[in-house]
């Protein structure tokens, strides 16, 4: 069981001189607030392939100190952490300095820390399976080759054609499995205190999934989201206190850069030349395989019933047993998840974030162009609008993210649509393209008056729906000479000269207008 | 002791594979609908019994499509609410398995190249970086450095990995019982476009259109008996933001397919603005499957042949060009299709002599409301070219120009033609372009262009020519 102790023990002979070494390899407890990708376009998704968002976790600790200086390693926080961003409250003597250790344990670095050093060179004859071992002295460094000293002479590792292995007696100091952060601190005795680590990681996300269900008559819907939280750190977080902030940080450095670990240097060895160029065995292991989304492994099996049975009447959605708690920080929003849960390694997870039912919207079809230009078809935006005001029923932030419509229709509950949203205060318009219209076409035809500098323009919007259907055409110019008087009397809508028009079931209407020449 | 554990992991390890060849055996969808939009964006709704324990349980949904999107999922069944759902896809892979064996013990088997002997030794992972660093009791060695065969044994394999992404939901149930439970989600991967097949009968001057939905499943999932409803419309938006980045509109060179939009509605079901093409069965709807189902079937449409040249500018052909025959249609109820017409590819095609149908050209269509004018090119004529020449350019004032033109039409067809000619690019940069002559009347079309209805004689030519002031 001689193997079976722990790094610790490995490390502490050679910093035998130094501070004792106490490791925390787990918190006690976390707590993660997730942070958005700062450059996501708003109404954006998360990218589950490469996280850019962020997190702040804090753990408390437990530590025994011994009385004097000591080096606490704290194992197990996120690969992610930004080292420069931790900071270590709880320790009674204070915090001396703070190193993030990044020399990590490898074959290279077995190599380059052994330098000097005795080593034993094993080989095995390949005919007879014997195994010899002897002793050996490095005399180069990894860079490309090893020169090794051994009762017969010089000698070049692996020019030899037969296998052969440095075996090595222990770890060079100061060589860790993974970036580690490790504090020194002065305790006045020997005690047991339990020490906050708070720190900046990479690797996270969040963003909002609304899911808006249309009642019937198509009047109000009722408003749903889940903040889904993703995670790409090789650690879980179990039983965090989980909560996600929206809003916009400024953020200087970038934290990828802060976090990378320097590169974990490969042991390539060449050899002198013997004519077939023989070169070292690299010693990496195989790239991770691209995460396979195929396949029909089925090991969750047991979980489930298996049934032919048909069914006619299921439930299409549950209610939510658990919805995040909204509070203001400063100028962010904070979203708080009341239970304790889970934040799995590669795993991406959802809560309930708001539940907002009845609102009453209105579907709107749109279209903005330049006043000069013209088009045989093209199809209106489809726009779903409501108004983010407690007497309309809302009345919430709504924290940016994508939204799925859902109508009943044949049945079932049906996808209607899809969009985004931007980031909404309280009392702001919200205003959701959620697909173009294949039925309210738009054609703009420049009919010439020659000899003129002025174009006579008819827009014709055509509703092949069996409904009457409300449409915006919004304006888009340079400067008021452009237009002409029926240009300018059209009530604004976001700034642009908007003409509304009602246009009934299988009909379509006009609208004609003149435009000078810009910069004619 | 330590054998059975072996005998175990390595069994489990060989039966996944195993069990990802049969997707038909212990497939845990239930009932299945599919609606599929069109762009690839589905929506699955999976009716499946579960039994729920009293209380709060956690409820995985193995065989859901491999290309779901997560974020998108909703659940619903009688008596439970909805804590949490999570999505983990921490994948097992010979490296996952060693980055998290850090700090663990393994079994290291080394076989002995010459005889064959094995040994059988206990190490613990030190650290994984372009390397395994093993402590085997008081030494270190660096796995297979020596290149000879060494069997990697795991006691076990993390919780936390999985052979593939795994959907679970956890959930609140006041009761202890099996019950229907729906899971809806949407997923990529699955799609569908419209293949129209028309029979173009020149001398009747109708057209035989078929419609076919073409429905193809690159998911990775075989969607067992399901009820299968397609939407024609594509249901994304972009941000609703004030960004608007001055599109830049440029004046159609040559006329698009959709020549008027129709106002009349399709007898068929809606979902908002999008028509709904229900297939009659359930149907299995298998990965890498390409599928077709009929949706239209419409005989003897009156339709017509037209030729339609575009001449771009005030320049000289040196050789002469093909018209594009333009085969003219509509989806009128009264005299045309009398059906909307979802996107995809409308193939032509023409009996020969002997009877026999041949391809003649394809052309694509957008979504089309009914009621439309459509006019699609099948491609460029042989026999019916147009040569235009610039006869003189004078120049009148330093900015004002005077071009005469002339179109030479040929038509080596045995029968009479008639051809759209059009000339483009008189509305260059907002000047004011007039035509002083011309030798047939021409229709202006809009501020850039003209067009000539021409009708040609069997085996003859025509010419046009017509006289313009342009002001650069």
């Amino acid at each position: 069981m001689r193997w079976a102790a722990p790094l610790l023990l490995l490390v502490a002979p050679a910093s035998a001189m130094a501070a004792p070494v106490v490791t925390s390899t787990a918190p006690d407890s976390v707590s993660v607030s997730v942070f958005r990708d700062p450059d996501r376009d708003e109404g954006g998704e998360i990218d589950r392939d490469w996280l850019n968002g962020f997190a702040l976790i804090s753990e408390t600790r437990t530590l025994d100190l011994p009385a004097g200086e000591s080096v606490v390693r704290f194992e197990g926080v996120a690969e992610g952490m930004v080292a420069v961003s931790a900071i270590v409250t709880g320790l009674p003597g204070g915090v001396v300095q703070k190193n993030r250790d990044a020399a990590l344990l490898s074959p290279a670095s077995l190599l380059d820390g052994t330098l000097g050093n005795r080593v034993h060179l094993r080989r095995t004859k390949r005919a007879t399976g014997d195994v010899t071992e002897e002793e050996a002295i490095i005399r180069s460094g990894p860079a490309g080759a090893v020169v090794l000293q051994t009762s017969a002479g010089f000698e070049a590792l692996r020019c030899t054609g037969i296998p052969e292995s440095l075996v090595y007696d222990g770890v060079p100091k100061g060589l860790t499995a993974k970036p580690t952060l490790s504090v020194t601190t002065r305790s006045p005795a020997a005690q047991r205190v339990t020490a906050t680590l708070t720190y900046l990681s990479t690797g996270f996300d969040w963003a909002s999934n609304y899911v808006a269900r249309v009642a019937p008559g198509g009047k109000t819907l009722d408003l749903f989201a889940w903040l889904t939280v993703a995670n790409s750190n090789g650690e879980s977080f179990a039983d965090a206190s989980l909560s996600a902030l929206a809003g916009t940080l400024n953020v200087e450095r970038d934290f990828d850069e802060l976090v990378e670990s320097p590169l974990t240097p490969r042991l390539n060895l060449t050899c002198f030349p013997t004519g077939s160029g023989r070169y070292g065995q690299p010693l990496l292991s195989p790239p991770p395989p691209a995460p396979a989304m195929v396949g029909y492994a089925d090991e969750g099996a047991e979980n489930i019933v298996v049934t032919g049975m048909r069914l006619r009447e299921a439930k299409a959605s549950s209610p939510v047993a658990v919805v995040a708690e909204q509070e203001d920080l400063g100028d962010l929003k904070l979203y708080r998840v009341p239970i304790p849960v889970t934040v799995a390694a590669n795993g991406q997870k959802q809560v309930a974030l708001l539940v907002k039912d009845d609102v009453p919207f209105a579907t709107i079809y749109r279209l903005r162009v330049d006043v000069d230009d013209e088009f045989d078809d093209e199809a209106a935006e489809i726009l779903l609008r409501m108004e983010n005001r407690k007497s309309e029923k809302l009345g919430i932030p709504l924290p940016s993210g994508q939204v799925a419509v859902f109508e009943q229709s044949h049945g079932m509950e049906l996808l209607a649509g899809e969009g985004a949203i931007r980031d909404h205060a309280i009392g702001e318009r919200v205003d959701i393209v959620i697909g173009e219209s294949s039925q309210v076409r738009v054609a703009i035809e420049n009919y010439a008056t020659p000899g003129k500098d002025r174009h006579s323009y008819r827009a014709t919007v055509s509703n092949a729906n069996p409904y009457a259907v409300t449409f915006e055409l919004g304006f888009d110019y340079y400067e008021d000479g452009q237009l002409d008087s029926r240009l300018r009397k059209l009530p604004r809508k976001d700034g642009l000269p908007t003409w509304t028009v009602r246009v009934p079931a299988n009909a379509t209407r006009r609208f004609d207008y003149r435009v000078r020449a810009s910069g004619g | 002791m330590r054998a059975p554990i072996l005998a175990a992991v390595a069994a489990g390890l060989i039966a996944s594979p195993a069990a990802a060849q049969n997707a038909s055996q212990g497939n845990a969808q239930g009932e299945l609908a599919v609606t599929i939009y069109n762009g690839g964006q589905s929506l699955v709704q999976d009716v499946r019994q579960i039994r729920f324990p009293a209380g709060r349980s956690r409820q995985e949904f193995p065989d859901v499509s491999a290309q779901i999107r997560p974020q998108t999922v909703s659940f619903g069944a009688a008596d439970t609410a909805i804590v949490e759902q999570n999505f983990d896809y921490d994948l097992l892979s010979p490296n996952a398995l060693m980055q998290k064996a850090v700090g663990e013990t393994v079994t290291l088997l080394r076989i002995n190249p010459a005889t064959g002997a094995e040994t059988r030794e206990r190490a613990k992972v030190l650290a994984v970086n372009g390397g395994v660093v093993l402590q085997i009791g008081t030494r270190i060695e660096i796995l297979r450095d020596d290149g000879l065969p060494v069997r990697v044994i795991f006691d076990s394999i993390p919780p936390n990995l999985r052979a593939k992404p795994t959907l679970s939901i956890t959930v609140d149930s006041n009761s202890a019982s099996t019950r229907p439970a729906t899971l809806s989600y949407l997923t990529g991967g699955l799609g569908w476009a419209a293949d129209y097949v028309s029979l173009y009968d020149e001398k009747a001057g109708t057209v035989d259109v078929q419609g076919w939905v073409t429905l193809t499943n690159t998911t990775g999932t075989t969607f067992e008996n399901a009820k299968t409803l397609l939407v024609a419309g594509t249901p994304s938006g972009g941000v609703a933001n004030n960004v608007r980045s001055g599109r830049y509109r440029p004046v159609p060179t040559a006329p698009g397919t959709l020549r008027s939009a129709g106002t009349e509605t399709a007898p068929r079901e809606q979902l908002g603005d999008y028509y709904l093409y229900p297939l009659p069965e359930r149907t299995t709807i298998a990965n890498a499957q390409t599928k077709q189902v009929s949706f239209l079937d419409v005989a003897r449409v009156p339709a017509r042949k037209i030729y339609e040249f575009t001449v771009d500018g005030f320049n000289n052909m040196t050789e002469p060009a093909s018209a594009a025959s333009v085969i003219k249609f509509s989806s009128s109820r009264e005299g045309g299709l009398g059906d909307a017409l979802p996107a995809g590819t409308v193939r032509f095609y023409q009996r020969d002599l002997r009877g026999d149908p041949q391809f003649i050209g394809e052309s694509r269509i957008g979504h089309t409301p009914m009621g439309s004018e459509l006019g699609l090119k099948t491609g460029d004529a042989f026999d019916v070219k147009v040569k235009a020449t610039v006869v003189s350019r004078e120049r009148r004032t330093p900015t004002i120009w005077r071009s005469a033109m002339s179109y030479l039409i040929t038509n080596a067809r045995s029968q009479p033609i008639t051809l759209d000619l059009v000339q483009r690019g008189l509305d260059w940069y907002w000047s004011e372009t007039r035509i002083l002559s011309e030798s047939q009347k021409s229709e202006r079309l809009d501020s850039d262009g003209t067009r000539w209805r021409v009708t040609v004689p069997a085996n003859g030519e025509t010419t046009i020519t017509a006289t313009f002031e342009t002001r650069y």
